[in-house]
């Protein structure tokens, strides 16, 4: 209501605004537009012109994309690896948070103080401890490996966030449980779990998208087709794609959809987890 | 409640076994082996104390160059990255039409994975079909195509763009905090006659001065993290001339086999690491309250 009022300076800087956003919304959305568009057409159409837009609407690179790369597979892979990662991760992080904000016991900020240290360590350093363990471990080439790296990636970030979530929640509560007879965990399952559902998703969401997207330890730790996660696929099989441009250009899309219709759902949920993420950081 | 003392270990357990194997072995044998010349061909395992860290610093014709990379990424992502993305949060507070439409479009490249993301730039910095070398030759700067990847003197650039200029994170993220205060604290600004342009620098930047500084922290440690969008685009050519560290660690680890000295570079990373954190921390004053 106030910002009627505003003066020529003023107006030029909103002016200014609209241009920058949309700048930046060209920015971001035109490599991903541009693939999507390349897909659907031919290999002689991509040759002759990058730019034109396709003369037809045909599906024929995503039926051949499937065909060259087990995509499906990795797809698969991705799926159970990154929801196994996501669970453990979340529950186990649960645990501990709730017992970094309920109880009392000695030594629990130097505990605390330790596993926040994770936070710290670039993982790209580590690469070849990890490696080392879970060679010994016998996991080389498993999905558990990939499952065991990922459930601890975002440790720092979910325990950060679940252990204020429980801080937050009345202590009479879980006080009225032990009263009714509830044993300890029964008291964290069916009282303290219910009352933590959003920091359960923030910290969900966070874990999922870290062990979704990871690249570098998919890399190292797997070998063949059983465990390869999806960022590997569209790298893997480049040099099948050579001289089919359409199919690479579907491959890519298939890699890339679901990734955004997922944040197009949970996007509140993604910015939400972000912030508080960030905030105890 | 004599009970709760057993449980408190065993709600401990999984948490701690995944920091102890992921987290706190790895960064023990990192720094132990480190001191240790420990390669698989041939196959040694022997004390020799500092002698890597001597030879990366002293006889290592590509450490320097490298180390020179990573730290022109990280000074170039905590500036140009930051300021672009914050800039934008600073529109988009404001609420100006279509301010949700642009902050969910400018996310989108930051949510889909780097790998991805390294592809379809592959395939933009294409020489043949590329959309920047089909853009040029459309307006007629046919003479400025390049094989932008590949060529010694455009690489460093072309792989640096793939990433700085998508600020997402910082963006929302700043946006965040912005949309958070107070609405009586910019009314009463108003009132006193402050113009929207000094809302923003005197009074909003100070209040978001720490999330500011989070993201300048998240950002030098996405550097240090930068692995996938190398490998995939450019492999660290030609030469050294995109390679980072975690790439060279990489290398020397799968290709070369010198575990030690692989390590000895995983050590510089963390202090990299440790150093960017504590210095950037101090410039944002992020350990002092505001109020």
């Amino acid at each position: 209501m106030l910002n009627k009022a505003s003066t020529p300076a003023e107006k030029i800087v909103k002016v200014l605004g609209y241009i920058f956003m949309a700048v930046c919304l060209i920015v971001a959305l035109f490599p991903i537009v541009w693939v999507i568009m390349s897909s659907f057409k031919s290999n002689k159409e991509i040759m002759a012109n990058g730019l034109a837009l396709p003369t037809s609407f045909a599906f024929t690179g995503y039926q051949e994309a499937l065909k060259i790369a087990p995509i499906l597979k990795f797809f698969g892979n991705s799926v159970i690896i990154t929801c196994c990662s996501t669970c453990i991760n979340v529950l186990s992080l649960a645990m501990a948070g709730y017992i970094f904000a309920k109880k009392r016991f000695r030594g629990r900020e130097v505990l605390y103080a330790i596993l926040s240290i994770s936070l710290m360590i670039p993982m790209t350093s580590v690469l070849h401890p990890v490696y080392l363990i879970i060679n010994k471990l016998g996991l080389y080439d498993t999905k558990a490996a990939l499952v065991l790296v990922y459930s601890a990636l975002s440790m720092p970030m979910s325990l950060m966030i679940l252990r204020s979530t429980f801080e937050g929640i009345p202590t009479s509560l879980e006080e009225a449980a032990y009263v009714d007879g509830a044993g300890f965990v029964r008291t964290f399952f069916q009282i303290m779990l219910p009352c933590a559902k959003g920091g359960l998703a923030s910290a969900a969401v966070l874990a999922f998208l870290d062990g979704w997207n990871e690249f570098t330890f998919a890399l190292l730790l797997t070998s063949s087709d059983k465990a390869r996660t999806l960022p590997l696929a569209l790298s893997y099989f480049s040099s099948q794609f050579s001289f089919n441009y359409t199919a690479m250009f579907a491959a890519i899309t298939i890699a890339v959809i679901p990734s955004i219709v997922l944040f197009a759902i949970f996007q509140e949920q993604v910015v939400s987890s972000m912030t508080a993420g960030s905030v105890k950081g | 409640m004599k009970h709760n003392k057993i449980w408190i270990p065993i709600f401990l357990a999984p948490a701690c076994i995944l920091f102890l194997l992921v987290f706190a072995l790895p960064l023990v044998l990192v720094f132990v082996t480190s001191l240790f010349e420990y390669k698989l061909m041939p196959n040694t395992f022997s004390f020799t104390g500092l002698s890597n860290y001597v030879k990366l610093f002293t006889q290592d014709p590509n450490f320097l160059p490298i180390l020179k990379n990573t730290l022109v990424w990280i000074l170039i992502h905590c500036t140009l990255h930051v300021v672009l993305g914050t800039a934008l949060a600073f529109v988009l507070y404001k609420k100006p039409f279509g301010w949700k439409v642009v902050r969910t479009g400018y996310m989108i490249p930051n949510i889909i994975s780097q790998s991805a993301i390294a592809m379809i730039f592959l395939n933009l910095y294409n020489a043949s079909f590329g959309a920047v070398n089909s853009v040029l030759k459309s307006i007629g700067l046919e003479h400025l195509c390049h094989n932008w990847l590949f060529d010694n003197n455009t690489a460093f650039p072309a792989v640096t763009m793939i990433w700085l200029l998508f600020a997402g994170y910082t963006t929302t993220l700043v946006l965040a905090q912005l949309l958070s205060v107070d609405e009586s604290i910019i009314e009463a600004a108003r009132v006193d006659g402050a113009s929207s342009l000094q809302i923003d620098f005197m009074i909003m930047f100070p209040l978001v001065r720490k999330m500011i500084g989070t993201t300048v922290i998240m950002a030098a440690a996405y550097m240090l993290q930068l692995f996938s969008m190398i490998y995939i685009t450019t492999g660290g050519g030609p030469g050294v001339s995109t390679t980072n560290l975690p790439l060279y660690l990489y290398t020397t680890m799968k290709n070369r086999y010198d575990y030690g000295y692989a390590n000895a570079i995983g050590v510089v990373i963390i202090a990299i690491g440790a150093v960017c954190m504590v210095a950037i921390r101090k410039l944002f004053r992020m350990n002092e309250e505001d109020y």
